[in-house]
């Protein structure tokens, strides 16, 4: 195997940037295992910088050994280290030391490791190797620390920052250099734990050497002290790298960005798609509805250029998408009944409607994201000049009156009620990062971050920002305990209380009485904590992720300060967070995916792409149509489906469209839709009411089995119960597939019931059997007519009576003739008939087609679905199995 | 390409691979390595389970936990009997399961603190106790989801009869959510089963006809479906769909009119003795995991008319359970399946052992930290009654025993490690039972 140098696909200028602050190569203290290498080194260790990151690379710490919150063989350590004194207690723990500073040697972290004494891990490193030196000589010099002394980490610099492959098997060895606060810089790649994202791409061993595998882009990661640093690796997928790309327009900057991408990578994004698929995936993936049938052929029609550009503008306008993104907003903050249970004097699923329409509301004027989010997590409806008793007369007049909705509220007090928030501010904490930030940062509620800078120090101050808020879910803000206690006397009801004093109310209200409700406020008393924390006993700091530090007890509202943060231009999650989920529901993926999992380890395939969104997002002043716009304008969202040799496995590159299976609601709307009579179709397509995107609540905790709940249950409805995007499910399964074929209610929907389409379908053709008929009892009451008269002719035959014979062959010759101009009508009837039903057929095929998978159909699909028809028993009967056929296939299903 | 990190370092990715590719593989290591351990019993291959769910919570005392000698105010009214087994004695009303004593045992004493039916519900039905913040996987997405590989094609792997709504697949994902019946079966009547059975006298010839045309239509993804894992499972499942729906094997598990009238005649004809049928025929046919429902049990009012003989609303509650759950253990007995299936029967909690004065005749409320619970089959050895509550059956006697612990018997008894791992959705590693640990007693 022989290295070879790096390629840096960092260009010149950067490159210059970067040598100004490149280090002489003089300045950096070596490598430790250079070193350690000797018995007789002299140099004392330091606990931080060498001792714990050697014990994480050695896999002391991890979850598996001693890193588990039991501990292992009776020691502990911090998990994935940078909680020193934990670390260094458990070394000295009085039970059981685990260093022994008179004997050095028989320290059991010396006698251990080398497996002089029993090791349940066996063997970690040899006797006399530069680890052991390391060790030995920390303990021989005093085995120090002092929390005071724990210096900080500017940069890790990791050479090269950026790597392109050329061939399997082809090695780099990497570089990590640490750059201390102090300015000292050290050789630490001995230190670091190395990870490959994907080792289809790059494998890369403990020691940071990397050898390239497959063809693809990935990164790798890189870990030491509290720095995470990804660093891109790119193996371009075929030969068309550089001059020999072909030339691919980049429409808009979106466009631009992403080709960048695919040019480093050879990947030659797929073509524009049909009109017919544009519609059919913007209408899905904008507002969750499929388009109907008429709908489908004036578009095809329109032969204007800018048509899709103003299909987009029309869309934003419609019910459908201010529901359907609701239902997001509502996905993200968790409006789920269950957790709200009790919050509200009103019933049991109030609240959760009120969060829904007070979004809706908010999204239907386009309000700005933050000005949402700042309603939402720091607003308060009790307004300043109000007393409790005046609050309480407006809440009850807004419930009361029927022009009035919790939409008009400023606020939307519940998100702090839900039940997973009361008094738990490290759930607050989470909740919040999840919600606004897109980040998971519970793994620090416990332990470093292994993705990220997050410290458990880092968490805890950041939970404090929520230690004061008092939710709205109890009957009276404390402050406020003695007009509340006025008020239900005034009421009749006091010294009631819970589900008692719950039954008494609404009837009250209805009275036209002012009832008690809660508040969400800020309260100088801080929160009861169930327990208390002995290690984060102090309140008064709260330091913002990455940010300031704040006295929380001396602001006015922390609510505020965070919301404050969240809007400043350089907070790096907030915007960064929502244009990337955003991103995720026009695309298979997000830039960063999953698209809640914001970490430095979890790196967008696409850094510039995001940033250029979030800054733009941020520059629009938090415009949430501005990012709709944006991307479903681009030819990068309007792509084909069809991949071509260069692009068919790219699942993160945007290179093509990636068929995704539609989202419960969207998917339950759509068979109701698509199986409905024409006026029905156009009604469930223009509105929202009884659709299931303007379902306000979720949680499987809720679910009935019934109606909408069991089909939306089974095609995995977001359940918001554990501050993840992934509560929402679109995998397939097996109880959807037996759903979609064999379901009572699928089947009701596609048979010839009341508003169905097939049952229109039944009236038309039935319509034209009936004339059919009228036909046949002419016929044969000439026929009888004639056979009369045939009779006739043969008795006065036999009379003789050439009056009487000629009168009857008169009269039977008129039968004829009219029997005969008869059946010529009906010759020519019964070819037009045939001709009528023929085209019915088609059209009625064509129709399905239109009305489930937004095309018309090829000459194939057409012939073989009229052959169907033809051959079935009756073709309604034929028809309806048509449509249940293109519900059942997987171009209905999915959005491609 | 995608990648998913969690806490402990394993890449969500790699999980997948773990799941999908290497189900069988990693089940049958983890059996394997067991296995070594001598930890699975020889009959543990290949188990299926019942859960009989009894929502409302049984009163404890006045079926399997008799107080016989307690002061009047919590005595109740009914006595005990003998049963096969000398020394166990239980409610005067269970005289069929007294007589097959001996195939099951009896947890007395078991405990936890949760009083309201959902949360009580949640915790015996998964065997964690419930956090709002996430939801554990039910007994049977598990059991589903640890035999995947295993199950015949043509068979949901599981079936609730007629629904639970607290035997959810959690954070494990709706793709190990139960096939709901909608419906109990009658005896000696053919079964309509929600998605399985042909509905509006539609026929086996129509559906595949209508399946040929669909297979044709279906076609505009053709070339690119084996590179797509949606599309393939689509297609892998639309398959599986239709093979259940035509299946003569699908149709023929949920048909209990096919069973002999002399098979039939004990399990009687309620409605739950006719789930009991079904669950045997369900578990001869190859499902995995059946759960099975009788409520009614919240007895705060006329707990002893309800229990024996019923209201008028409803048939007594003991002699229902008593034919259905007797012929389930004879009848899988008979067809040689009870060695082959675990079964696990419980309430959310027992009842208050003093009596209230809500109606004249009176009632238990709810009361979680003392309740019994049954287990049978599989390698358990039956014919004991394990653990003791006090005098008043109170609490527990001694240690007694917790949800956790019979669910990760339970575990044990279909040859599922209970301390296996799972991640959840966010990434934090959690075990299949958190803090339980198994009943070795029941299996001695």
């Amino acid at each position: 195997m022989r290295i070879r140098l790096f390629y840096s696909l960092v260009v010149c200028l950067t490159l210059v940037g970067a040598s100004a602050q490149a280090v002489a190569a003089d300045d950096v203290i070596a490598p430790i295992h250079q070193r350690f290498a000797k018995a007789n080194v002299e140099e004392t260790p330091s606990f931080q910088k060498h001792v714990v990151p050697l014990f994480g690379r050695l896999g002391c710490n991890g979850r598996a050994c001693h890193g588990s919150f039991q501990g292992q063989g009776g020691f502990r350590l911090s998990l994935f280290g940078y909680d020193f004194q934990l670390d260094h207690d458990a070394l000295f723990d009085k039970d059981s030391p685990r260093v022994d500073l008179e004997n050095p040697l028989e320290s059991l972290i010396i006698a251990k490791p080398i497996d002089k004494d029993i090791h349940e891990g066996g063997m970690r490193y040899e006797k006399d190797s530069w680890q052991y030196n390391v060790i030995r000589r920390w303990i021989e010099a005093g085995a120090e620390f002092d929390k005071e002394q724990v210096q900080k980490l500017t940069e890790l610099k990791i050479v090269p920052n950026e790597l392109l492959l050329r061939e399997t098997g082809e090695t780099v060895q990497l570089k990590a250099i640490a750059i201390w606060a102090d300015g000292s810089q050290e050789d630490v790649t001995q230190l670091c734990r190395f990870q490959s994202n994907d080792d289809q791409v790059a494998t890369i061993d403990q020691n940071g050497l990397l050898t390239a595998t497959n063809r693809g882009d990935t990164h790798l990661v890189i870990s030491y002290d509290k720095a995470v640093v990804p660093v891109p690796v790119i193996r371009p997928v075929t030969d068309l790298v550089g001059d020999k790309y072909p030339q691919v327009a980049g429409r808009t900057k979106v466009d631009e960005l992403v080709i960048e991408k695919l040019r480093k990578l050879g990947v030659v994004p797929s073509e524009v798609c049909t009109d017919a698929e544009f519609l059919r995936r913007v209408r899905l993936d904008l507002t969750g509805t499929l388009p109907t049938a008429k709908e489908v052929e004036a578009f095809l029609a329109d032969e204007s250029s800018e048509k899709r550009a103003k299909k987009v503008d029309e869309l934003l306008e419609t019910p459908a998408y201010t529901a359907w993104w609701t239902t997001k907003l509502c996905d993200f903050t968790g409006n789920n009944a269950q957790n709200l249970n009790n919050t509200s004097p009103i019933g049991r699923n109030t609240p959760s409607q009120d969060w829904y329409d007070w979004v809706y509301r908010r999204v239907e004027q386009n309000v700005t994201y933050d000005k949402i989010v700042e309603g939402i997590v720091a607003g308060q409806n009790m307004q300043p000049d109000q007393s409790y008793t005046e609050y309480c007369k407006m809440m009850s007049d807004t419930y009361r009156d029927k022009d009035k909705s919790y939409a008009d509220l400023p606020a939307l007090e519940y998100y702090w009620s839900r039940r997973d928030f009361t008094n738990n501010m490290e759930a607050r904490a989470i909740g919040f990062a999840y919600s606004f930030m897109g980040l998971r940062i519970q793994c620090a509620q416990c332990h470093k971050h292994p993705f990220d800078v997050w410290s458990k120090d880092d968490f805890h101050q950041f939970k404090n920002f929520f230690a004061r808020i008092q939710p709205a879910s109890q009957n009276a803000p404390g402050d406020y305990r003695k007009e509340y206690n006025k008020l239900v006397e005034e009421l009749g009801v006091e010294g009631k209380r819970g589900n008692d004093l719950r039954r008494e109310l609404p009837a009250l209200l209805k009275e036209g009485k002012t009832i008690p409700f809660g508040a969400v406020t800020t309260s100088n008393r801080l929160l009861r904590t169930r327990a208390p924390d002995e290690e984060y006993p102090e309140f008064d700091n709260g330091k913002l992720l990455g940010g300031d530090v704040v006295d929380v007890m001396k602001v006015d509202d922390p609510r505020q300060v965070v919301v404050d943060w969240l809007r400043s231009a350089d907070n790096p999650f907030f915007a960064k967070a929502f244009v990337n989920r955003a991103w995720a529901a026009y695309f298979n993926a997000g830039i960063v995916n999953p698209p809640d999992d914001l970490n430095l380890a979890n790196p967008p395939s696409n850094k510039a792409l995001l940033d250029y969104l979030s800054k733009g997002f941020i520059e629009s002043g938090f415009d949430m149509k501005w990012v709709h716009r944006t991307i479903a304008n681009s030819d990068t969202y309007q792509r084909s489906w069809q991949p071509n040799d260069t692009n068919k496995l790219d699942e993160r590159n945007f290179s093509r469209a990636v068929a995704r299976r539609l989202p419960a609601e969207v998917a339950y709307d759509a068979i109701q839709q698509a199986t409905a009579s024409n006026e029905k179709a156009k009604w469930l397509n223009e509105n929202i009411d009884g659709r299931a995107i303007a379902i306000a609540t979720a949680g499987a905790r809720t679910a009935t089995g019934n109606g909408a709940s069991f089909a939306l249950s089974v095609f995995g409805k977001s359940t918001r119960e554990s501050n993840c995007d992934c509560d929402r499910s679109s995998e397939p399964s097996l109880l959807q597939t037996v759903f979609m074929q064999n379901d009572r209610e699928v089947l009701g929907l596609v048979d010839a019931n009341k508003n169905t389409w097939l049952d229109g379908v039944a009236r038309d053709l039935k319509a034209q059997q009936s004339d059919d008929a009228g036909t046949e009892r002419k016929i044969a009451s000439l026929e009888s007519q004639l056979t009369a008269a045939e009779k006739q002719l043969e008795r006065v035959e036999k009379s003789k009576n050439e009056q009487q014979i000629a009168k009857a062959n008169a009269r039977l010759s008129q039968i004829e003739k009219q029997l005969d101009q008869l059946n010529a009508s009906i010759a020519k009837a019964t070819a037009k008939t045939d001709e009528t039903v023929d085209e019915k057929i088609n059209s009625y095929i064509v129709d399905a087609y239109l009305r489930t998978l937004s095309r018309y159909p090829n000459q194939n699909e057409l012939t073989r679905s009229v052959a169907y028809v033809h051959e079935a028993t009756d073709p309604v009967e034929g028809l309806g199995d048509v449509l249940w056929a293109l519900i059942n296939t997987k171009e209905f299903i999915v959005n491609h | 390409m995608r990648i998913h990190q969690t806490c402990d370092g394993v890449k969500r990715r790699d999980f997948l691979k773990v799941g999908v590719l290497g189900s069988a593989g990693l089940t049958l290591a983890n059996y394997l390595r067991l296995a070594e351990a001598g930890e699975i019993a020889e009959s543990a291959r290949g188990m299926s389970a019942i859960f009989v769910n009894l929502p409302g919570g049984p009163s404890h005392m006045d079926t399997f936990d008799l107080k016989p000698n307690a002061a009047s105010e919590y005595r109740g009214k009914f006595n005990p009997i003998d049963t096969n087994v000398p020394g166990i004695q239980i409610s005067e009303h269970l005289p069929k399961l007294a007589k097959c004593m001996d195939k099951f045992v009896i947890l007395r004493g078991v405990s936890h603190t949760l009083g309201a039916h959902a949360l009580g519900q949640e915790y015996v039905n998964t065997g964690s106790r419930p956090l709002p913040s996430l939801e554990y996987p039910g007994y049977g997405a598990v059991i589903a989801k640890e035999t995947e590989l295993k199950n015949p094609t043509d068979l949901p792997s599981f079936v609730a009869v007629p629904n639970n709504p607290q035997q959810r697949p959690g954070f494990l994902g709706v793709k190990y959510a139960p096939l709901n019946t909608g419906a109990t079966p009658t005896v000696g009547r053919t079964f309509s089963v929600r998605g399985i059975s042909l509905q509006g006298g539609l026929t086996i010839e129509q559906v595949e006809k209508r399946q040929s045309l669909l297979s044709d239509l279906d076609a505009t993804f053709r070339a690119v479906e084996s590179d797509s894992q949606l599309l393939d499972g689509l297609d892998r499942f639309s398959e599986q769909a239709h093979s259940i729906i035509t299946s003569k094997t699908s149709r023929d598990a949920f048909d209990i009119s096919k069973e002999s009238p002399a098979f039939a005649e004990p399990f009687g004809e309620d409605p739950f003795g006719a789930s009991c049928l079904l669950a045997t025929r369900l578990v001869e046919s190859g499902v995995r995991f059946v759960t099975l429902q009788l409520g009614g049990w919240d007895t705060h009012q006329d707990n002893w008319t309800r229990l024996s003989k019923g209201n008028g609303r409803s048939p007594g509650l003991l002699p229902q359970l008593d034919t259905g759950l007797s012929a389930l253990l004879n009848g899988l007995e008979q067809k040689g399946l009870l060695e082959s299936t675990a079964i696990f029967v419980t309430g959310e909690f027992g009842r208050t052992p003093k009596i209230n004065s809500r109606s004249a005749e009176g009632g238990r409320d709810h009361y979680p930290r003392c309740m019994f619970m049954l287990q049978a089959g599989g390698s358990i050895r039956g014919g004991q009654a394990l653990g003791e509550s006090d005098e008043n059956a109170s609490m527990p006697a001694n240690e007694g025993f917790t949800p956790d612990d019979a669910a990760a018997s339970f575990y044990h008894n279909v040859g599922i490690d209970h301390t296996k791992e799972y991640q959840t959705n966010t990434g934090r590693p959690i075990m299949v039972v958190r803090d339980g640990s198994v009943i070795k007693k029941m299996f001695a």
